[in-house]
């Protein structure tokens, strides 16, 4: 019988050394820190041992040693396979830099019969010239939406009501479906809407051409309706019974909710996960207080709505765990944006909060008037004043002018956070992005001072929470898990 | 941001004296950027030293100004850990992306 | 346990020694008869026309009725488990006999060869240095035997790879006369850190081929003691990228012991973070054979005692959406948790129940154990004696 080596043979725990592998840390609370790399792996460590580990003075007796070399935080003689490891996952996390542009948004009108109070751009008109988009504008987008590489499109028609140019919609889809023949693309249609004017003849071509459909529900009906008015104050009504009506032609599943948070919904986040259970639609993205419009020019109010917002969130997000945990599937989706980030391989598709940033990569915008913008709040800027994102014009400037225009260029490296001051150095940064729309509206620069920005202060939050619930408790972790599948 | 006081009252301010050779200029500076929301530094270097005068916010109390010293001289010390992360990893960091970007194709699932 | 080999009493026409001879059991007559069909006689008379007449010891005297210019074979004992298409090796010098395949059995495995580059503490093959290269021959010969509709093919060894170009000349010859088979070869996968090699094996483009490749930790230390050999787990890793990189499926096999079930969940998190594109994950127990027996200090643990880091390491595959499945244990000492995930893997030929099965309400849905589970087992095995429903199975 051969000899059999004892453990110690192949890990002896007195042989020092390691090497580190690239990692940044942060503090979570107290002495706890939290590593984490490029890739997304984590591990929390007293600030102590953290510095042991830096200075290269752990060895394998220590628990934490397996732990740190597992998540690839640390290499030693005895295996190299890390590097092919780290290299994959890296690979992975930027595949998604390959298939840009793969969000097209179509503003075909700016009319529309509501006039939320939040709402940037939409005029209550019956002026079609003014306010819709033409069909030659529309024309030249399509041929610009096939200009992307992406495998996969999708084109969303939004507005003002984008049904009020339901022509148009008809024209697009047409064209993008007859281009599609030879270009065979995972080719997907969404019509957001607020569906109070939505008729059978929309719906028999929305399921002709498989187009989902994406709403707006605030919350309860008096929270919706004073958010939304409209002519007959009925707002929430008629999204009600349009959802209905949309599930019963489409299927339960291609019509989709979408909130706007306000002032009015901060003490009420209860009520609005209720009534989107109640409507049977199984997820909410609990969205932050716009930033565009009456909220970025008032300072003052920034810290009591940063705090009130990130009560509103947890409050929420509480909610809607122990929905999950009484076996009902129930999904917070700006959660699941961070979770993905933290919990998978894969880059998720939300253009606003990824790195590099995801105007022009992840989206354009063709605004009614034939203007190309590179990002809906390019556009929202745009409507405040200020087009500094709009990258170009259908009628006048070719694909080439539109995607390598200096602005986007320039938004696209400076606000890199990887290179970016704070941001380059922070363990949130891999479940994090750039948004140098908003650090330019706010700040005046793409980058932004990252103290003085709710975008940076309202992410590290969210991080350090979804940490913090996923460590306390690992039915909440598996939880997350189901949703980021 | 502005730092003016209330008419009358002069900011508050605080100066903290760090040592040059045991942290670096970028340290300190890195250190103190992560405070531009609490307060203004002014930086400077004087003899030994490095020379870090805070002007906080107009509202900020003295206990809050304490505290921000406090958490400054702790933030010095994360800011030297990471730097030496950093010049260590640097190769390392730039292998790995050599790596990821080889010719190669990614492994998938069948 | 079904014995598979043992020595027979050849009676051979003179001048008719060739050494070995593969061949297929016949029991009912087709028109044809190759040069290498065996008849098994049960009874008179005895259809002429074979090369290779066999019988039981108790129907030796039926031999006598065998044409003359043909071999006599008295089967060995305990080979009454023979059927029509089973596969044999005789030797005709000593009349030693062996199965090489049975057609009925869903576990059919070919070694092929006994050399190997780890040494897994609980092998249960344990690696002998020999020259064993005949045993790709052996193969060659059998594999045209076997029937055309065989479902299921198995290689193990040894290591496999290390007959390098002679075994995916196999593969081949397995996509050329048995197209609708299903390949399944065990490997530690070390080999496939060389990507001519991952390359030669998905040039077979074959249809439907697994390689199943142990990984015992997510440590490396760990995993090369677990194996023996130093370096073990980064050329395995690598094996399994060059793998996948050629597009070809993959199964990570993870025998749960005392050194290896303490890792278990942390494995499986290293597992989802860096395999995620692998095609299944089969988590094992342990199997009382070969080394594992010299070893059992250091390896035996009861399996109700690793119950919570299985589970949490099967929460987190079926989480991240991995194929994970549990073979060989017994549902008695699994939590209800997992029955789901657990697969009836015993190879019917190591197969065997206790008399504290025998009323079992799941015994049928059990996989029972392995033979040499004689030799240790955990003393908590006991029958259900209620009704379980079908639904305790189901995701």
């Amino acid at each position: 019988m051969s000899k059999f080596q004892q453990i110690g043979f192949y890990r002896d725990p007195k042989k020092a050394g390691y090497q580190l592998l690239p990692f940044n840390f942060t503090r979570l609370a107290g002495q706890e820190y939290v590593l984490t790399n490029a890739v997304g792996e984590s591990l929390v460590l007293p600030r102590d041992k953290l510095e042991t580990f830096i200075n290269r003075g752990l060895s394998k007796i220590h628990s934490e040693y397996d732990d740190l070399k597992s998540k690839h935080f640390l290499m030693d003689d005895d295996s190299s396979v890390a590097l092919d490891l780290l290299a994959l996952k890296t690979r992975t996390k930027l595949q998604f830099l390959k298939n840009f542009t793969s969000l097209h948004i179509f503003v075909v009108s700016l009319r529309c019969e509501h006039s939320c109070h939040y709402c940037q751009v939409s005029r209550q008109s019956d002026d079609r010239l003014a306010f819709d988009m033409s069909e030659e504008s529309a024309r030249r987008a399509v041929d610009l939406v096939f200009r992307s590489p992406s495998p996969a499109i999708k084109i969303e028609f939004q507005g003002g009501e984008p049904l009020l140019n339901f022509e148009r919609i008809r024209q697009i889809v047409a064209w993008a479906k007859e281009r599609n023949l030879a270009e065979q693309r995972n080719l997907q249609f969404v019509i957001a809407t607020n569906l109070a004017l939505i008729t059978d003849e929309h719906l028999e071509f929305c399921k002709e051409h498989s187009i989902l459909l994406s709403t707006s529900l605030d919350g309860p009906e008096d929270l919706h309706n004073k958010n939304r008015p409209r002519p007959g104050r009925d707002s929430h009504q008629r999204v009600v019974a349009g959802i209905r009506r949309a599930r019963a032609a489409l299927g339960h599943d291609r019509v989709s909710a979408l909130m706007t948070t306000t002032q009015a919904s901060l003490p009420r986040v209860r009520e609005i996960i209720d009534e989107y259970v109640r409507q049977e639609i199984d997820g909410i993205f609990l969205r932050p207080l716009s930033p565009y419009g009456f909220a970025v020019k008032t300072k003052a109010i920034s810290a009591y709505n940063r705090d009130a917002w990130f009560n509103f969130y947890k409050e929420g997000l509480a909610q809607i765990i122990e929905i999950n945990r009484k076996g009902k599937r129930f999904v917070e989706f700006y959660s699941t944006v961070i979770l993905t980030k933290m919990l998978t391989p894969f880059t998720p598709g939300y253009v606003d909060l990824v790195s590099p940033a995801g105007i022009g990569i992840g989206a354009l915008v063709y605004n009614y008037d034939g203007d190309v913008y590179a990002s809906d709040e390019g556009r929202m800027l745009a409507e405040m004043g200020d087009k500094k994102f709009r990258l170009g014009n259908l009628l006048t400037d070719s694909y080439e002018d539109i995607i390598y225009s200096e602005t986007l260029l320039d938004a696209l490296e400076e606000s890199f956070a990887a290179s970016a001051p704070m941001c380059s150095e922070c363990a949130f940064e891999p479940f994090c992005g750039a948004d140098p729309v908003y650090h330019y509206a706010t700040q005046k620069d793409f980058v932004g001072k990252k103290p003085l920005s709710d975008f940076c202060n309202r992410h590290m939050a969210m991080c350090r929470h979804l940490i913090a619930l996923m460590r306390e408790d690992p039915e909440v972790k598996d939880i997350f898990l189901s949703w980021v599948q | 941001m502005g730092t003016e006081g209330v008419p009358g009252l002069p900011p508050i301010a605080r100066e903290v004296l760090v040592s040059s050779t045991v942290y670096s200029l970028d340290t300190v500076k890195k250190a103190a950027y992560r405070f531009i929301d609490r307060a203004s530094a002014d930086i400077s270097v004087n003899e030994g030293d490095i020379v870090c005068k805070f002007s906080f916010v107009r509202g900020t109390s003295e206990s809050a100004a304490d505290a921000a010293v406090q958490d400054f001289r702790a933030e010095l010390l994360d800011q030297d850990l990471r730097q030496k992360v950093a010049l260590e990893t640097a190769p390392i960091r730039n292998a790995i992306l050599a790596l990821a970007f080889s010719a190669s194709k990614p492994p998938e699932r069948e | 346990m079904l014995t598979l080999s043992g020595r027979g009493t050849i009676g051979l026409p003179s001048g008719k020694d060739h050494g070995r001879a593969v061949v297929r059991v016949v029991v009912t007559d087709d028109e044809v008869r190759a040069p290498t069909d065996a008849r098994l006689v049960r009874s008179d008379p005895i259809p002429p026309g074979y090369a290779y007449y066999m019988a039981h010891p108790r129907d030796a005297a039926l031999l006598d009725g065998a044409p003359s210019g043909a071999a006599r074979l008295v089967l060995p004992d305990k080979f009454d488990y023979l059927a029509h298409g089973d596969v044999l090796c005789i030797w005709t010098d000593s009349g030693n006999v062996r199965t090489l395949h049975r057609r009925a059995s869903r576990h059919n495995s070919f070694l092929v060869t006994e050399r190997c580059n780890s040494y897994c503490l609980m092998c249960s093959q344990p690696p002998r240095n020999v020259d064993d290269d005949w045993i790709i021959d052996e193969i060659l010969e059998a594999l045209p035997l076997l029937d055309p509709a065989t479902p299921e093919i198995g290689f193990t060894g040894g290591e496999p790879t290390l007959l390098g170009e002679r075994f995916i000349g196999v593969l081949r010859e397995c996509k050329r006369l048995l197209p609708s088979a299903s390949v399944h070869v065990l490997s530690n996968g070390r080999k496939f850190a060389d990507p001519k090699l991952a390359r030669a094996w998905a040039e077979v483009d074959h249809p439907d081929l697994m390689v199943g490749i142990p990984i015992y930790s997510d440590i490396s230390d760990r995993h090369d003691y677990v194996v023996q050999a130093d370096g073990a787990f980064d050329e395995t890793i690598r094996g399994i990228l060059n793998l996948k990189r050629a597009r070809q499926r993959v199964e990570i096999r993870v025998v749960i012991h005392k050194q290896t079930y303490t890792g278990l969940p942390r494995l499986a998190e290293f597992l989802a973070r860096n395999l995620l594109f692998v095609d299944h994950v089969a988590l094992m127990g342990l199997e009382i054979m070969g080394f594992t027996r010299a070893n059992l200090d250091l390896l035996w643990i009861d399996p109700l005692e690793y119950q919570r880091e299985l589970k949490q390491a099967v929460r987190t595959l079926a989480g991240y959406n991995m194929n994970v499945s549990i073979y060989n244990h017994q549902l008695c000492l699994l939590d209800r948790d997992l029955w789901p995930y657990a697969v009836q893997s015993i190879s019917d030929w190591k197969n065997e129940y206790i008399p504290e099965c025998a009323q079992c309400s799941v015994r049928e849905r059990c996989g029972g154990f392995f033979s040499s589970a004689q030799y240790r087992r955990s003393t908590n095995i006991k029958a259900f004696t209620t009704d379980i429903p079908a639904s305790a199975f189901v995701r």
